[in-house]
């Protein structure tokens, strides 16, 4: 038994080995690197004294560095609830119309898929073309069609820069969402439905009440995913908006905070910007871990 | 088997070494020194200039690596802390050269190369560490910051660069009426806007007088005088294109290229690619007047060091890399690099020979002013430039005032400036 089971760890070894070694050197490694790092003040790429929490007080308590955190925080707030209320919704929706009229389903999947397969900073740069006042064809449409009130600056309108930006978002991931549900609507037996609907139930409640909770699962799933994706974009608005995000800093985010003060942060840059990554780290991580225990609890066995 | 392995890996390991031991390239006895730089675009450029210097220095050989300019300061970092780091390198002035210094990479040059003294302490300070004041880099480009316009759409127009700012203005508003936009200018990757609020504002809150003063701690950005100068760049926004806020840089550079736009504000640097994707466009620059209300009464040329060359403290070839330093002090390194880069040099003595940065050169030369917020408030962290392009953007979106923006500029520098008087 002894020898069968050491023969068995060998194994579990063997297949699990590379990936732990990968994800130590590239995950495990960097992270631990940051939380070291974040305890130092730096001089240039010198490490100099330790400096405690100094990092982390400068960055969450002093000026300007407080109020950029919390506006750039704030904005990836309402970045991850216009993408579950636009991204998530019409994702649901989309994947019901389909589950419900295969015909043209695998058309339609991967026409809705085809845009996640191009890089955000391509899908950014294409859309900040799209949406330039001076040549894009969004503003040129509206005014082919006497609709000129309607143009607008875009991306440069603090007002609408960030709607923009989950719009832009949504059309690259919509495919997502939709083939998670997809695939979990598949996966609910018809007759539960079916049953409800012979009881009396409407196609609304019975969908509501019935396939919905069964597919908890999934939504619990694609709510994660968007909420971590969410909280570390950078590329899809750096490409928008720059690393400032744009005038005025209307879509100003983590990331692109953390990338201004780790390349353009002067001295103690590497200090600063560890203690920002970690800062973020132990937010989204939180914030996953209770957003998970809460949506497990509300799913139904079956 | 176990035996074929341990030779197999015996071979491999001892080719490794033998790959990685060093003279392995180096069998002529030659001293190879390796410049690292952010210039992609002219490696073969300065290679050949380099030639001109192993020409003279029999033994020595110069090699140009250049890497991805957005990613230089990082590679450089950890180049200068490294053995496998160059023996010289270019590098970025001011603020942006203190993390190099700060973690003791580079040799400070005062003394080893003694042409330095020869440079202009305006044009130093773009290479001075900040802590202990030595000079850590030869200088070798100069950038200046004009509006560049378009000479066909001007005399179609009846328009001339003008002399006074309300000519500009008029000439502007003549521009408009005729369907062309005055100004590209571009405000939503907001970096330009510190450079454009020079190239308009200068003369209304002082430039090199009011740099003295503000570095002395005897003005403040609140001063009325600089507030008004973001309220005069602000005001030109009126020939700017439509929907100014969500044109970018490329989208600007593109109205001005495709002559939809007679001008645009921006530093000579430019001037290379406009003549590239427009080289019919017969390009003019001029310097903008001074505003009503202005503190100077002439126009001023705003302009700053674009970055120097400095020695690694862990170069294995000292001598030598300091002897291609000192060269670099020299006016035969600065005129070709004038004529053949089409920059302006550093060097003292030398002119560039391209007309255009000749007229931008002797208008600096004349009339200089500071980058301040590159030049004087860079040191600190967020740089100067950052909280001024926020928080003019505001201004320029209707959603904030220059009061205010001033205002928070000061309060952002007064946490970490210390003022010399």
């Amino acid at each position: 038994m002894a020898f069968r089971s050491g023969r068995r760890l060998g194994w579990v070894a063997f297949f699990c080995g590379p990936a732990a070694v990968l994800y130590t050197v590239f995950v495990v490694v960097p992270l631990a690197t940051a939380l070291w790092y974040s305890f130092y003040g730096w001089q240039g790429t010198t490490r100099g004294a330790p400096a405690g929490m100094a990092n982390y007080a400068a960055v969450l308590g002093d000026y300007p560095y407080q109020e950029q955190v919390l506006k750039a925080f704030w904005h990836n707030v309402v970045f991850f609830a216009g993408t579950m209320l636009v991204q998530n919704t019409v994702g649901l929706g989309l994947a019901v119309l389909l589950h419900r009229n295969p015909r043209g389903k695998r058309m339609f999947q991967t026409l809705y898929s085809l845009p996640y397969l191009i890089s955000p900073l391509v899908v950014g740069y294409l859309w900040s073309m799209m949406l330039s006042p001076a040549f894009g064809p969004v503003n040129a449409g509206l005014q082919a069609v006497g609709l000129d009130g309607l143009t607008r600056p875009w991306l440069g309108d603090p007002a609408i820069a960030l709607p923009v930006v989950v719009l832009v978002n949504a059309w690259q991931w919509i495919g997502c969402p939709m083939l998670i549900f997809g695939a979990a609507l598949a996966a609910v037996p018809a007759e539960m439905e079916e049953a409800a609907v012979i009881d009396g139930a409407s196609a609304w409640k019975a969908f509501w009440q019935v396939r919905f909770p069964l597919i908890m699962p999934a939504v619990g799933a694609v709510t994660l995913l968007t909420f971590v994706g969410c909280f570390n974009v950078f590329d899809l608005v750096f490409a928008l908006g720059g690393s400032s995000g744009g005038p005025g800093q209307s879509m100003d985010v983590l990331g692109l905070l953390f990338y201004r003060i780790a390349f353009q942060g002067g001295v103690n840059a590497i200090g600063l910007s560890s203690a920002l990554a970690m800062v973020m780290f132990v937010v989204v991580f939180g914030v996953a871990l209770v957003v998970d225990r809460s949506l497990r609890r509300r799913e139904v066995p079956w | 088997m176990r035996r074929f392995i341990a030779g197999v890996l015996s071979m491999v390991i001892a080719g490794g070494v033998a790959a990685c031991s060093p003279g392995a390239g180096a069998a002529d006895g030659d001293v190879k020194l390796s410049v690292w730089g952010w210039r992609t675009e002219d490696v073969t450029v300065y290679n050949k200039i380099f030639e001109k210097f192993e020409g003279t220095h029999p033994g020595i050989d110069v090699e140009y690596r250049a890497y991805k300019n957005t990613e230089y300061n990082t590679i450089l970092q950890t180049g200068l802390s490294g053995d496998s780091g160059p023996d010289l390198a270019q590098l970025r002035a001011y603020g942006e050269l203190q993390p190099a210094i700060a973690s003791g990479g580079l040799l400070a040059l005062d003394a080893a190369v003694p042409r330095l003294a020869s440079f202009p302490a305006a044009t130093l300070d773009g290479a001075r560490g900040r802590a202990d004041g030595k000079i850590y880099g030869v200088p070798f480009a100069i950038q200046t910051m004009h509006v560049v316009y378009n000479k066909k759409l001007f005399a179609d127009n009846g328009v001339a660069p003008p002399q006074t700012w309300q000519q500009m203005l008029d000439g502007a508003a003549t521009l408009q009426r005729k369907k062309i936009i005055p100004f590209a200018v571009n405000v939503r990757d907001d970096w330009m806007i510190p450079i454009e609020h020079e190239i308009f504002g200068a003369t209304r809150y002082g430039g090199a007088a009011f740099e003295k003063r503000v570095l002395a701690g005897e003005a403040k950005f609140t001063d009325p005088d600089y507030v008004a100068s973001i309220e005069t760049y602000a005001g030109t926004s009126k020939y700017w294109q439509p929907q100014f806020s969500g044109v970018g840089y490329e989208d600007a550079k593109a109205l001005f290229v495709s002559g939809k736009a007679a001008m645009f504000p921006g530093g000579v640097w430019e001037l290379a690619g406009f003549r590239k994707s427009a080289p019919d466009i017969e390009l003019g620059i001029f310097s903008v007047p001074p505003s009503p209300g202005a503190v100077l009464d002439k126009a001023v040329t705003p302009g700053f060091v674009d970055g120097s060359f400095g020695v690694a403290t862990r170069t294995r070839s000292k001598d030598e890399a300091v002897e291609l330093a000192r060269w670099m002090a020299t006016p035969e390194f600065g005129q070709a690099f004038s004529d053949q880069l089409i920059q302006i040099s550093a060097v003292p003595g030398t002119a560039p020979t391209d007309p255009l940065l000749k007229q931008a050169f002797d208008a600096y030369t004349a009339n200089p002013s500071p980058y301040l917020m590159y030049a004087d408030f860079s040191y600190g962290t967020p740089p100067g430039a950052e909280v001024l392009r926020t928080n003019v953007s505001a201004v320029l979106l209707g959603t904030g005032n220059a009061t205010d923006a001033a205002k928070e500029l000061q309060r952002s520098v007064d946490t970490w400036f210390k003022p010399r008087g």
